[in-house]
């Protein structure tokens, strides 16, 4: 290996270089929560220390970043740099066939029905999303959620697409929601499974999926994937109850 | 296959998803390498599945390894 030499290119970015070419490269991200994320791409540690060494130098802690967790030798690489782990996130892949997820025979609760995916009317279905995105903001907290809330670059919500939610309603109230996204034909991932906290254990969460899982499996999909947080205790139960198998894990790592 | 300031760059089909996130991608060309995924591509928590076309970048090192930089719509 010849002279690295670290570069920062852009606001967000940083290259190293090595006889005119680029053999790796670090940047960030900033997450509508305020928080850092950066990414590191190179093909040996020591380049992967050099850039390591550049970008924390110039950045303002905390940090963070996401690896998989059986990749060991990326994890080792942020290890190094002094990065710990701060949460864990299982990859989950569920069945949809209702004779194995055992969710054919799920009524919903007493009183509550189910709009299918496409058929929700928007107002309502953006006062449930606010509202619970509020009690999340007021307990656990977005960040510890997995999956990133979209918004514009100037912090305001993007519009919701009622073609990706289905939802629980109880005396023309929203009550819950779940939302279907990735490539639906292929597989399929649940990015929101929420209820009311004033509606929980009840079923609703069990009635949702069991509607949209056996949706997907009517139109011939046989897997979904999804990805809970290891803290998330009830939504783990949730899905391995109805046979959901665990496929990966990401860890969330942090610099403070 | 492009060879660029940030290496070279060249599109395959991902054939198997490995245990330790990583993947085997046959090239345009027929070879078959090793692939990670990228930074970015991680931190977006996009999924890369078999049969998915792919954008890989190889190591200027060892051609027989690479880094998935872009997934393709299908």
């Amino acid at each position: 290996m010849h002279e690295i030499v670290i570069a920062r290119v852009a606001e967000r970015q940083w290259h190293a270089v090595e006889d005119d070419r680029v053999v790796g490269r670090g940047d960030t991200s900033h997450r509508p929560d305020g928080r850092i994320f950066l990414s590191i791409d190179a093909w040996h540690d020591a380049v992967f220390d050099r850039l390591a060494d550049a970008m924390l130098a110039d950045l303002p802690r905390p940090l963070y970043t996401v690896v998989d967790e059986p990749d060991v030798d990326l994890t080792s690489c942020w290890q190094r740099a002094g990065f710990t782990t701060r949460r864990r996130e299982w990859e989950y892949v569920l069945p949809t066939d209702p004779r194995v997820t055992g969710l054919g025979s799920v009524l919903s609760p007493e009183g509550v029905t189910t709009v299918p995916v496409g058929a929700a009317r928007e107002d309502p279905l953006r006062e449930v999303y606010d509202a619970i995105r509020a009690e999340v903001d007021a307990t656990v907290g977005w960040e510890s959620m997995p999956v990133e809330v979209p918004v514009r670059p100037d912090g305001t919500p993007l519009p919701l697409d009622p073609s990706k939610y289905a939802v629980a309603v109880q005396a023309d109230r929203y009550v819950g929601l779940v939302r279907v996204t990735g490539r639906v034909a292929l597989q399929p991932r649940i990015g929101l499974l929420a209820v009311r906290s004033d509606q929980r254990r009840r079923g609703i969460a069990r009635s949702l999926l069991a509607h949209v899982l056996g949706a997907l499996h009517h139109s011939g999909v046989e897997t979904a994937s999804a990805e809970v947080n290891e803290s998330n205790e009830a939504a783990m139960a949730l899905f391995e109850g109805i046979g959901a198998r665990r496929v990966n894990s990401n860890l969330e790592l942090v610099l403070r | 296959m492009a060879r660029t300031a940030k290496g070279i760059e060249v599109e395959g089909t991902v054939i198997t998803c490995l245990r330790d996130a990583t993947f085997t991608v046959e090239l345009e060309n027929g070879h078959e390498v090793l692939a990670h995924i990228s930074g970015k591509i991680r931190r977006n928590h996009i999924r890369i599945l078999p049969y998915d076309r792919v954008l890989v970048e190889l190591s200027p090192y060892d051609l027989t390894r690479g880094r998935i930089l872009f997934r393709y719509r299908t």
